[in-house]
């Protein structure tokens, strides 16, 4: 049943049981089946690692993807609102010039329709609950400024470009939503800092896992290859202790006891044939000097 | 005894003379001084047979 199942394994029954029936391999089939595991260990670990590449790879692409550019479009937001406020300090400095009030108003309102645009663009985007309700916060500070920096400005063309009342109007209204935004861009670089060390937590635990399976199926198939050579070795050293005894004549009281389906054990069984034929021999010899 | 075993060693000196007891010996891996403490078991005699065929046939 089992030869049926492994060609390659020749089962024999020890004694008189049938159940304590045991598999031998061949020297040669052994080293074949030992050559295969190591050639199937390192595909699998090259198969493995690549996965892990991939793995490891597809983590950083995703983190790209979303919380680094998240982060980065934040900055730039950051970057606009900060030129929609300089923009407007310009209206109130060099709009007393009709070309440069046209300049600097057309400005303000492209800062502030980039920076209201791309706060609600990011806050669609966004997955983090605090950084949406911080960014919808941030927009409707934005909004009420801006329509505050409007009544300012109204008051300001109308006011004869008196710049001081202007301001007056709307002294310090840029900081809720400069502290709101702010906030939104400390949170979404914690975000990253917090993916990459996570992303980086998990490459370590990944190469360690791999180098545990890989140390400890590179000791087993080591110990299993050694375990075969030492009892192939020890076998082939019994074999030519029986060889040179017979190369000797050395018959007294020697017994060939090397058996086994593989290579050694076929040779062995020609060393039984061998020692008997010398026995005879011998017999043979003795009977012809005693006539 | 082996009665039957000695048998076969006597059969080969017969037809063989002295190699073929030595030839005998050495397919059956049994010589003639362990044939004769050894049984007439019909493993041993299907041993001997054979090697007695394979003589005959020029093994």
């Amino acid at each position: 049943m089992l030869k049926k199942v492994l060609p390659w394994a020749d089962v024999r029954a020890h004694g008189d049981s049938a159940q304590e029936a045991r598999l031998y391999m061949k020297i040669s089939t052994k080293l074949i089946v030992f050559f295969c595991g190591v050639v199937a260990l390192f595909v699998a670990l090259a198969l493995a690692l690549l996965t892990q590449t991939r793995t490891v790879s597809a983590g950083y692409d995703a983190l790209l993807a979303q919380q680094v550019r998240q982060a980065e479009a934040a900055r730039v937001i950051q970057v606009d609102f900060k030129k929609q406020v300089q923009e407007w300090k310009d209206i109130l400095l060099r709009g007393h010039t009709p070309d440069d009030l046209t300049k600097y108003t057309r400005q303000f309102h492209d800062e502030e329709s980039q920076v209201r645009s791309g706060a609600a663009a990011l806050a669609t985007a966004v997955q983090d609950a605090e950084a949406r309700e911080l960014l919808d916060q941030f927009l409707a500070a934005h909004k009420t400024m801006s329509e505050k920096y409007q009544a300012a400005y109204d008051a300001y063309v109308a006011g004869g470009f008196d710049f001081k009342v202007a301001d007056k109007m709307v002294r310090g209204q840029d900081r809720a939503p400069t502290n709101l935004f702010d906030q939104v861009v400390e949170r979404l670089n914690s975000q990253v800092v917090a993916s990459v060390a996570a992303q980086e937590r998990a490459v370590r635990a990944a190469r360690n896992l791999a180098l545990g399976v890989t140390g400890g199926l590179l000791a087993g198939l080591g110990l299993v290859g050694l375990l075969t050579v030492r009892t192939i070795l020890q076998r082939l050293g019994r074999l030519k202790a029986v060889s040179d005894r017979l190369a000797k004549a050395d018959i007294e009281g020697l017994s060939v006891d090397i058996s086994g389906p593989d290579e050694i054990g076929q040779f062995g069984e020609s060393m039984k044939g061998v020692h008997a034929a010398i026995e005879e021999l011998s017999r043979l010899a003795a009977a012809a000097g005693q006539a | 005894m082996a009665a039957k075993l000695n048998e076969f060693y006597k059969q080969a000196a017969q037809e063989f003379g002295l190699a073929g007891r030595i030839k005998l010996a050495m397919l059956t891996k049994i010589s003639s001084e362990k044939a004769e403490a050894a049984d007439d078991s019909p493993e041993n005699i299907r041993i001997f047979e054979q090697a007695l065929q394979q003589l005959r046939s020029g093994g």
